[in-house]
């Protein structure tokens, strides 16, 4: 404001100083004299009001600009801390994007640059471990696919072995024993238990054979394990069993 | 020389480590034991109801003893109260008390195990076997020629179990299992 009023003083007595040359020169002035000072006078304020105003206009600007400056920075903050602390509703692609968004402003912000690279390692981190979670997941279903496919190919064996064990009296249960120990190689084939599976690691409960573990199912009058494998030897009799706990 | 000791020392402390990192075991390998622990008791629950009830034949109850006693360590014994002598409590061994309950003078008996559940959780002792106790509500009915209940009694007891790895060869393979092997069932309270 001071300097545009500067200015005008500055117009207005080079104007009075022209004027009063004239009137010390001639001292003839006349009434046209009077209205070019007029037209003068008008034709300089309008110029210095209009150069006035454009340099508002440009200040209000440059405020404007920083105003939105600041806002982009302190929005960028915030939407980085909420991907570096996980703390964000967005998709890994979602948070990618938002990271490029805020790339592409050019904030010369050193937190911000800072907050972007680590928000590029954790969402990277991230895709990684959704990609591992993924591959596990993957192969548990085929895992679990292949187990139910074993499971269906000795689902004639499981029926047998859980119908011993509902069997309603002791004679029922002892002649359906006679049958199923015609599958087995001898009374003394080996029945292994696994009681749990970890890391492709059984562990196992007492091995037993297969005379007492289906009298053992006739006692418990419960079956709760399923076959998981079994062997055969030349003629097609069991040698081996092997359960697991259900 | 003071040099050696203290390599020798290094090699106790981490062969020791290493080992003991072996023989840890993961939550859920260690509730697989203690659920294998348990069904074991569940057995022998199982397995005194049909060696008491006078329904069993004769060699079917037998064949149970021979099941029953292989659940237990050598020289067990197995703790029997009477509400008609509460302050005397026997202690037979294991095979001695089937044969006695499988002659039971009763026409009818049943026994029931209920709230079957651990007492003191598996604990890993140096020699890397797993001791626990086990505790077990026994319902006793025996029942007279005419049908009338002539005995009951509710006994609390506590059976010892030891949990140990161990390795067998089956068809060539190296199989590693927990052998469960319960050890002296002590009476605890006896009720009506």
């Amino acid at each position: 404001m001071i300097k545009s009023f500067r200015q005008y003083q500055t117009i207005f007595s080079i104007v009075l100083h022209s004027y009063n040359n004239d009137k010390i020169t001639s001292m003839k002035l006349s009434q046209v004299n009077y209205t070019k000072l007029l037209a003068i006078l008008i034709s300089v304020i309008l110029i210095t009001g209009g150069a006035t105003s454009c340099k508002s206009k440009k200040k209000l600007a440059r405020e404007k600009a920083a105003a939105e400056y600041a806002t982009k920075v302190e929005q960028s903050k915030k939407d980085l801390t909420a991907i570096i602390n996980g703390t964000s509703p967005w998709t890994f692609e979602q948070q990618s994007d938002k990271v490029n968004q805020i790339k592409s402003y050019n904030l010369d912000d050193p937190e911000v640059i800072e907050m972007i690279k680590k928000a590029e390692e954790k969402i990277a981190m991230g895709i990684a471990e959704s990609e591992r979670l993924k591959e596990e997941e993957r192969l548990k279903l085929l895992e679990e696919q292949k187990r139910k496919k074993d499971a269906s190919k000795y689902t004639e064996i499981d029926k047998q072995l859980k119908s011993i064990s509902a069997s309603s009296t002791i004679d029922a249960a002892n002649k359906k024993i006679m049958l199923s120990m015609d599958q087995f190689a001898s009374p003394d084939v080996p029945v292994l238990i696994i009681i749990s599976q970890s890391g492709g690691f059984n562990d196992y409960d007492r091995p037993t054979t297969i005379s007492k573990f289906l009298h053992y199912l006739k006692d418990k009058q419960q079956y709760k394990y399923q076959v998981e494998s079994l062997k055969k030897d030349t003629l097609g009799k069991i040698t081996e069993l092997e359960l697991i706990k259900k | 020389m003071r040099f050696s000791y203290l390599l020798i020392a290094v090699f106790v402390f981490v062969g020791s480590f290493s080992s003991y990192a072996q023989d840890d075991l993961s939550p859920e390998r260690k509730q697989a034991v203690d659920s294998l622990a348990l069904e074991k008791v569940r057995d022998l629950s199982k397995y005194i109801s049909i060696i008491g009830s006078k329904e069993t034949p004769w060699s079917e109850a037998n064949r149970v003893i021979d099941r029953a006693e292989e659940l237990f360590m050598p020289e067990s014994e197995i703790g029997v109260s009477s509400l008609n002598n509460p302050n005397n409590i026997n202690y037979y061994a294991v095979r001695t008390y089937f044969e006695r309950l499988m002659r039971l003078n009763y026409k009818k008996v049943e026994i029931e195990w209920y709230n079957i559940e651990y007492m003191s959780d598996l604990q890993r002792q140096p020699d890397g076997t797993y001791v626990g106790v086990i505790t077990i509500f026994q319902k006793f009915k025996g029942y007279d020629a005419e049908g009338r209940l002539v005995y009951q009694d509710t006994t609390k007891k506590d059976i010892t179990v030891f949990v140990k790895r161990k390795e067998t060869q089956i068809g060539g393979r190296l199989i590693g299992f927990w052998d469960v092997l319960l050890g002296d069932m002590r009476v605890k309270e006896t009720s009506k």
